[in-house]
């Protein structure tokens, strides 16, 4: 099949303004990732197209992009679930709320800020056990936590989130779900020092519970239930 | 970072869920409500120490087009008081979070199945005032009379910008600051839980507030002459809205002045939640250190007046013989400036 290729593109040392790039692509497999049509742009097109990838198999979270309106890892779309007639429209931008680099790249240093704020490392509550092995956990604590285990800050959610985008300062759904692995980790002693960092003006009272974050994220992750669970725990005042 | 047209626009462009326009929908009603609050504050305190001034307050909210303005305030504040419940339903079971889309689909449908009826209701009380012969008020009568509100408005924020200029000055502090406020705060945590129960328990005051203005009387009952008053078992004989006002104020229940204790609880449950909201909004798009402040300023200082204001009326009351100088306010309308703000 045809598909038609809208693509945000800015060159800040030429552009003065970004604008859409436009490309047709022929013999476009519904199995395609739109991660592979983007190359077929760069390669067969127009060389300056600029995007990020690594793996390309939606384990190193570099290629987070909005297409059609949602903010998805361009790695993991494959273009029939898209739903398009033949001829049908792909629209690809940067994801929202961080610098814009070139064309597609942004710069994810104010989002790994954020990620560092909230200690996103394991305290030892307890001295290393006798035997020097493993501090052991019960299946059931280990639990607690797996799902937010899973993420590997591509930035989907947090540059989805209305109140990122008003305001940077916002924490953000990312760094909130990283909190949570050790928040509710029984092994890990700062929990404490991490709800008091997410109770800053910036922290997670900034959630407004709009829901973005959750479908926009390629792990599945239960980020706004993560984040219900954060604040629900500041106002225990413990896990 | 975004800025405030990017922000705006990308929210319409981003294809959120529903939960994105819940959002939308909640923060717009609720701002629209809190600048009624703030005139419907005032022009109450005039029932107590203008009660000519009142008089025309009232006229007002009997004209057309205060009329259409009911309705999308009344509108407003069951689709917030819904949503509310939804917010904070997620926010005590965030498990539940897979049942979210359909909770915004009910959220939708209670507030039409509540809409409809009071609506019609609403209705009939205005087919049937304009029945009658009514005396309308112009818009420009409306305009001449909320200018001042205008007005004040500019000069609070103006007042507050200077002072967090002043501010700026002496300590150096200014421009967006490159890091988040790190200040540890257990003041967000806090009003996060008062956003939840204010709202809680807003929502039986707020309907029963407007089941009696709305409802049971209709906004045009309140100047009816011998019209009984809802909740007391008083008459208005003058068929002055003063009257309705006063007769309710000092009817008592074993003692008890219960209408203005309910009426003081829902001053200050609404303004708090109502100004803290506005501080949310403040908070998301002014980035500027000194604009901020000023906000943050006029808000801080802008609830304290309205809490005092309403309290003060509550205390007061409306005097006896107030029921007949509304009536000389009435008739003097648009000819004699009885303004307490001399406009
Ligand atoms: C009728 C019962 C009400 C309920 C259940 C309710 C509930 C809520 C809740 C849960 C929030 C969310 C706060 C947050 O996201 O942290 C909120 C925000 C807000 N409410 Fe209400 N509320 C009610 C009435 C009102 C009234 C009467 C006003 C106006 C005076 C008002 C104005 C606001 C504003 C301006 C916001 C901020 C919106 C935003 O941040 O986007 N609310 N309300
Ligand atoms: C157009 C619709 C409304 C009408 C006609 C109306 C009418 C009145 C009247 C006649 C009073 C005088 C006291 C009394 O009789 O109890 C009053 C007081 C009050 N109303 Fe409303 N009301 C309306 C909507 C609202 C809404 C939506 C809110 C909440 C956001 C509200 C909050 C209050 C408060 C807090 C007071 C007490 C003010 C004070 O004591 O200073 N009203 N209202
Ligand atoms: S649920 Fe909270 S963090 Fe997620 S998009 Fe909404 S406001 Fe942002
Ligand atoms: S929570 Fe999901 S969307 Fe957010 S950064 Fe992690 S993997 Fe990406
Ligand atoms: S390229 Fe690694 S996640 Fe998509």
């Amino acid at each position: 099949m045809k598909v038609k290729f809208r693509i945000r593109r800015f060159n800040p040392e030429v552009d003065k303004k970004p604008y859409w790039g436009e490309y047709t692509l022929d013999n476009v497999e519904p199995t395609d990732r739109v991660l592979e049509l983007l190359h077929r742009v760069k390669w067969e097109q127009d060389g300056t197209l600029t995007l990020r990838r690594s793996c390309a198999h939606g384990v190193c979270g570099s290629d987070a992009v909005r297409i059609n309106g949602v903010n998805k890892l361009a790695c993991k779309v494959l273009v029939k679930s898209l739903n398009l007639k033949d001829g049908g429209q792909i629209q690809v931008e940067p994801i929202l709320g961080l610098p814009v680099v070139k064309d597609l790249v942004v710069d994810f240093e104010p989002f790994f800020d954020h990620y560092r704020s909230v200690m996103p490392y394991f305290v030892p509550a307890t001295p290393l056990p006798g035997d020097g092995r493993e501090r052991r956990q019960s299946p059931e604590d280990r639990a607690r936590f797996d799902d937010t285990t899973k993420c590997i800050l591509c930035a989907c959610c947090t540059t989805s989130c209305p109140s990122f985008w008003a305001s940077g300062q916002y924490v953000g759904p990312a760094a909130i779900v990283n909190a949570h692995r050790f928040i509710f980790d029984t092994r890990d002693g700062a929990t404490q020092e991490r709800l008091n960092i997410l109770s800053e003006e910036s922290g997670v009272w900034r959630c407004r519970t709009i829901f973005n974050c959750t479908p926009a994220c390629p792990r599945e992750i239960e980020v706004t239930r993560a984040i219900g669970e954060v604040k629900l725990a500041i106002q225990r005042g413990g896990r | 970072m975004a800025t405030l047209v990017t922000t705006i626009t990308e929210t319409l462009r981003y294809k959120g869920k529903l939960g994105q326009w819940s959002w939308v929908l909640h923060r717009v009603t609720g701002l629209g409500v809190v600048l009624f609050l703030i005139l419907h504050v005032i022009d109450t305190s005039w029932a107590a120490f203008y009660p000519g001034q009142y008089a025309k307050a009232i006229g007002e909210y009997q004209s057309p087009l205060f009329t259409l303005g009911e309705f999308a305030l009344v509108a407003a504040i069951i689709y917030h008081a819904m949503n509310g419940l939804r917010i904070v339903l997620f926010d005590f079971k965030p498990e539940w979070w897979h049942l979210q889309q359909k909770a915004a689909m009910i959220v939708l449908g209670a507030s039409v199945v509540l809409l409809v009826p009071t609506f019609a209701i609403m209705f009939g009380h205005v087919l049937h005032y304009y029945d009658g012969n009514p005396d309308l008020v112009t818009i420009s009568d409306i305009i001449q009379s909320q200018a001042q509100f205008l007005l004040g408005f500019v000069v609070i924020i103006a007042a507050a910008l200077l002072l967090s200029l002043a501010y700026a000055l002496i300590t150096g502090e200014t421009g967006t600051p490159a890091r988040p406020n790190r200040r540890p705060s257990q003041f967000d945590a806090w009003m996060w839980r008062f956003m939840r129960l204010s709202g809680l328990l807003i929502v039986p005051l707020v309907f029963g507030h407007l089941a009696m203005v709305h409802l049971i009387q209709g906004v045009f009952d309140i100047t009816t002459s011998g019209h009984s008053i809802v909740g007391t078992d008083a008459v208005n004989s003058s068929g002055k809205a003063v009257e309705f006002v006063g007769r309710r104020w000092d009817y008592l229940v074993a003692g008890v002045a219960i209408w203005r204790i309910y009426d003081g609880a829902l001053l200050a449950l609404v303004v708090v939640h109502g100004f803290n909201g506005l501080r949310y909004v403040v908070n998301d798009y002014a980035h500027d250190r000194v604009v901020r402040r000023a906000l943050t300023l006029a808000i801080a200082f802008g609830a304290a007046a309205l809490i005092i204001l309403g309290f003060a009326a509550l205390l007061a009351g409306v005097d006896e013989t107030a029921y007949g100088i509304a009536k000389e306010g009435l008739e003097s309308f648009s000819k004699v400036p009885t303004s307490p703000f001399g406009g």
